[in-house]
C-alpha cells in the first residue's frame, strides 16, 4: 500500500502525495472504467433477447434491481476487505486470504474459465452482428465466422502489442452507447402495447417462480466488472473513498440501466407478448423496436455502437484474462513464462497468447461442428455468469472468514451485519443456478451441455484444490505466493 | 553511475535511439536506481518495505541531492513503492539529463504529435555498450561481479531486462542460473530493493488501463 498521510510535523501541503495523486483515478474515472468493460450495449441488445428467447423468462427488469440490491449488500465487505488487501486484484485474492491457499487456486481456475465464456462468447455475436450490418448495406452475405475471426485477430494483436486504445474514445463509445440505449427505452414507453405502461415484469413474485434460476444468472452476467474497480486501489486518489465510491455507483446505474431497458422492452411488446417477440427477432429485437419509432439512420448507428461495443467487451475480457494468468504465473503457480512481458510493449504476453489460443479454437470449433453461434454467444454467457456468481458466494464467505480473523478497524456492519445475508442470499442464488442449468440454457431435460458445464466447473474446481495441495507439500516457496499476484516477488522467501 | 548505466542498456542509444523496454519499466527501473546509488553512498537506508535517510549531507551531484532533499524534506513516507512510483515520474528525464549535461548523450525531441517519446542516441559507441557487453561477459562466464555491477544486474532482472543483456537464448539458462548465485549474495538492502522495482512493475501491469 501506498502511504498517504498528507502532511508530515512541520510541514506544509505534502508535495510527494501531491505529485502522486496529479496522475491518479478519481471515482468518475473509475466508474467509467468498469462501466466500458461492462459494455452495456452488448447486454442490453445482446444478453436481453437472448436471454427471453432461450429460457422464456420475462422477470428481468425486477431481477436487476434484486442482483443489484444483493450485489449492493455483497460489496459493503467487498471494499471493506479491498482496504485490508495489498494486492486487491481479484476475486481469488480475496478468497485466499479468507478461506486460505487451497480454496484460493481453485477459485483463479473457475474464474479464468468463467471470464473465458464470456470473453469467447463475445465473438459469436460480433461475427453475427457484423455479417447482419454489412448485409444490409452491401446485399452480400459474409458468413459470421469471417468477422469473428477478424474480430479475434484485432483482439488478439491488441492484447500483445498493447496498442492504446484511446481512453477518450472509449468514453465516447460508451456515453454513446448509453444515449441510444436511453433512446430506445424512451421510444418503446411512448409506444406502450396495447397492455399499456404496465409494471407486470416488475412484481417481485416472479422472483418466487421455478423459472427463476436464468433470471439470477443473466442479471449477475450484467454486473460482471463491477468487481474490477478494486483493482485501482492503488490507482486511485483516494483509495478509501473512490473504491466504494465507485463500486457502489456502478452496481446503481447498472442495475438502473438494465432494469429500466429490460422493463421497456416489455412494455413495448406487452409482457405477454414479450417471449414470442424475442424468439421471433433475438438480437434483433431492439433494432426491430427502434426502427419502428426512429428509422433506419437510428438504427444503424445503435447497430455499430452494438459492433463496438461487443469489440470493446472482447478487448475487456481478454485483457482481464491476461492479467489473471500474469498474476498467476508472477505467482508460480503456473509457469513463470506468464508472468513475463513483451520488452516493447509490457503487454503480458505468453498470457495473452495463451487466452487468444483458447478462443481461437473455442471459435473455429463452433464454425466447423456448424453449431448456431447465437446459441454459442448465450452459453458462453450463461457459462460465464454462473462461473461469476459462485466466485460471488465464495468471496463473500471469505469476507467473513476474513473479518472473523482480523476484526481491526472495520465496524460491525462492514463485517459481519452486511456480508452475513449477502453470503446466505448468494449461496441460495448459486444453488438453484448450478441445480437448474437445463432452464438456465433453455435446453431440454437430459440434454448434455447442461451436465458438461457444473462437471467442468466442478472438475476445475478438484484439479485446482489438488494443484493447492501438491504445491503445498513439494513447493512451500510457491505455494506462499498464491494470491499475492505481483508483489509474490516481494515476498522473502524467495522462490527462485 | 548505476543509473546513467542502467539507463543506457535500457535504451538503444547506438542504434534506433529508441527504448529496448516499455517507458513505464524503465522508469521504475531507474527510480529504483537512483535509489540504490544513495544506498550505496551511505546516505539512505532500505529494510524490508521501508526506505529513509540516514545521512542527509549533500553527495555533490545534482539529480540524487535532488533526491535526498526531497526525502529529507518529506521523512512521513517511508514506504519504498511510494517513491519509487513518485521519482518513476521523472527519472528518464533526470537520468537521461545527467548524462547529456556529461556529453554522454544526445536528445532528439519528439516531432510534433508522431511519438510520445523522445529518441537519444550516444556520440560515443563504446561507453554506449560498455555497461552492457561487461554485464552480459560477466553473467556467461560466470565471472565475479563487484557491488557495483551486482546491484545493476539486479536492476535489470527485476525490471524484466535479463533476455536484453543476454539476447541469445542459448546462453540464457546459464545466465540466469548464475544470476542466482549472484542474487542471493547481494546485500538485504538492495534485493529488497530488486524486490520491490518488481513488483511495481508487475503492478503496472495488472493495472494498466486500456
Amino acid at each position: 500500500m501506498l502511504t498517504r498521510e498528507s502532511g508530515g510535523p512541520g510541514h506544509g501541503p505534502d508535495r510527494i502525495a501531491g505529485a502522486l495523486a496529479a496522475n491518479r483515478l478519481g471515482a468518475p474515472s473509475v466508474v467509467y472504467f468498469v462501466m466500458s468493460a461492462a459494455a452495456p450495449l452488448t447486454v442490453v441488445a445482446g444478453v436481453l433477447p437472448t436471454a427471453i428467447a432461450a429460457t422464456g423468462i420475462t422477470g428481468l427488469p425486477i431481477a436487476f434491481i434484486a442482483i443489484g440490491l444483493v450485489l449492493a449488500l455483497f460489496s459493503v465487505g467487498y471494499v471493506a476487505m479491498a482496504r485490508h488487501m495489498a494486492n486487491a486484484g481479484a476475486f481469488y485474492t480475496y478468497i485466499s486470504r479468507g478461506l486460505g491457499r487451497p480454496a484460493g487456486v481453485p477459485a483463479a481456475w473457475v474464474a479464468i474459465l468463467a471470464y473465458n465464456g464470456l470473453a469467447v462468447g463475445a465473438f459469436f455475436m460480433l461475427g453475427v452482428q457484423t455479417s447482419a450490418l454489412l448485409e444490409g448495406w452491401l446485399g452480400a452475405a459474409i458468413p459470421w465466422w469471417a468477422f469473428a475471426l477478424l474480430a479475434w485477430a484485432v483482439v488478439a494483436a491488441l492484447g500483445v502489442l498493447r496498442v492504446d486504445v484511446n481512453g477518450k474514445l472509449l468514453a465516447v463509445l460508451l456515453t454513446a452507447e448509453v444515449a441510444i440505449i436511453l433512446l430506445f427505452n424512451l421510444g418503446d414507453l411512448i409506444n406502450p402495447s396495447p397492455a399499456g405502461l404496465t409494471l407486470e415484469t416488475l412484481s417481485p413474485g416472479l422472483l418466487f417462480t421455478e423459472g427463476v434460476a436464468p433470471l439470477i444468472v443473466i442479471a449477475t452476467l450484467g454486473f460482471v466488472g463491477f468487481e474490477a474497480a478494486v483493482v485501482f486501489s492503488e490507482e486511485s486518489r483516494e483509495p478509501r473513498r473512490t473504491v466504494p465510491l465507485a463500486t457502489y455507483a456502478s452496481v446503481a446505474i447498472i442495475a438502473g440501466l438494465y432494469a429500466l431497458s429490460a422493463w421497456a422492452l416489455s412494455v413495448a411488446t406487452g409482457p405477454a407478448n414479450l417471449v414470442a417477440a424475442a424468439q421471433k427477432d433475438g438480437p434483433e429485437m431492439i433494432f426491430v423496436l427502434g426502427g419502428a419509432h426512429f428509422g433506419g439512420v437510428v438504427v444503424d448507428i445503435a447497430r455499430v455502437l452494438f459492433i463496438t461495443s461487443l469489440l470493446a467487451a472482447c478487448i475487456s475480457f481478454h485483457n482481464t484474462i491476461a492479467r489473471y494468468l500474469f498474476a498467476l504465473g508472477r505467482e508460480r503457480i503456473i509457469p513463470d513464462a506468464f508472468g513475463r512481458t513483451s520488452l516493447r510493449t509490457g503487454a503480458p504476453r505468453t498470457a495473452s497468447i495463451a487466452q487468444s489460443t483458447l478462443a481461437l479454437v473455442v471459435i473455429l470449433a463452433v464454425w466447423l461442428l456448424g453449431a448456431d453461434p447465437i446459441q454459442a454467444f448465450f452459453v458462453g454467457g450463461a457459462t460465464g455468469g454462473a462461473g461469476v456468481l459462485l466466485l460471488l458466494f465464495v468471496t463473500a464467505v471469505a469476507v467473513i472468514a476474513f473479518f472473523a480473523r482480523e476484526p481491526g478497524g472495520e465496524s460491525l456492519w462492514h463485517r459481519l451485519i452486511a456480508p452475513v445475508p449477502a453470503a446466505l442470499i448468494l449461496a441460495v442464488m448459486a444453488f438453484i443456478a448450478f441445480t437448474n442449468f437445463e432452464a438456465l440454457l433453455g435446453v431440454p431435460e437430459g440434454d448434455p451441455l447442461a451436465m458438461i458445464i457444473p462437471i467442468v466447473y466442478a472438475a476445475v474446481a478438484v484439479i485446482g484444490v489438488v494443484w493447492a495441495l501438491i504445491l503445498r507439500s513439494t513447493q512451500p516457496g510457491v505455494y506462499a505466493l498464491v494470491g499475492m499476484g505481483a508483489k509474490a516477488a516481494t515476498a522473502k522467501e524467495s522462490a527462485r | 553511475m548505476l543509473a546513467d548505466e542502467l539507463f543506457l542498456i535500457a535504451w538503444d542509444t547506438t542504434g534506433s535511439g529508441k527504448p529496448r523496454l516499455h517507458v513505464q519499466g524503465i522508469a521504475l527501473g531507474l527510480a529504483g536506481a537512483l535509489l540504490a546509488e544513495l544506498v550505496m553512498r551511505g546516505r539512505v537506508a532500505v529494510q524490508d518495505s521501508l526506505v529513509k535517510v540516514t545521512d542527509g549531507r549533500a553527495v555533490d551531484e545534482r539529480v540524487s541531492d535532488r533526491v535526498l532533499t526531497d526525502m529529507a524534506e518529506s521523512p512521513q513516507h517511508t514506504d519504498v513503492r511510494t517513491w519509487l512510483a513518485y521519482l518513476a515520474q521523472r527519472s528518464v528525464t533526470e537520468v537521461s539529463g545527467r548524462l547529456i549535461r556529461e556529453g554522454r548523450l544526445e536528445r532528439e525531441a519528439p516531432k510534433l504529435l508522431k511519438r510520445r517519446t523522445s529518441r537519444y542516441y550516444s556520440p560515443d559507441f563504446g561507453h554506449a555498450m560498455w555497461p552492457r557487453t561487461r554485464l552480459h561477459m560477466a553473467l556467461v562466464r560466470g565471472q565475479p561481479l563487484a557491488a557495483h555491477d551486482m546491484a545493476l544486474a539486479v536492476l535489470v532482472d527485476s525490471c524484466g531486462m535479463t533476455e536484453i543483456v543476454v539476447d541469445d537464448p542459448a546462453e540464457r539458462k546459464i545466465a540466469r542460473r548464475y544470476l542466482t548465485t549472484v542474487l542471493a549474495a547481494l546485500p538485504r538492502p538492495l534485493s529488497d530493493l530488486g524486490r520491490h522495482v518488481n513488483a511495481a512493475v508487475g503492478d503496472a501491469v495488472l493495472t494498466y488501463r486500456s
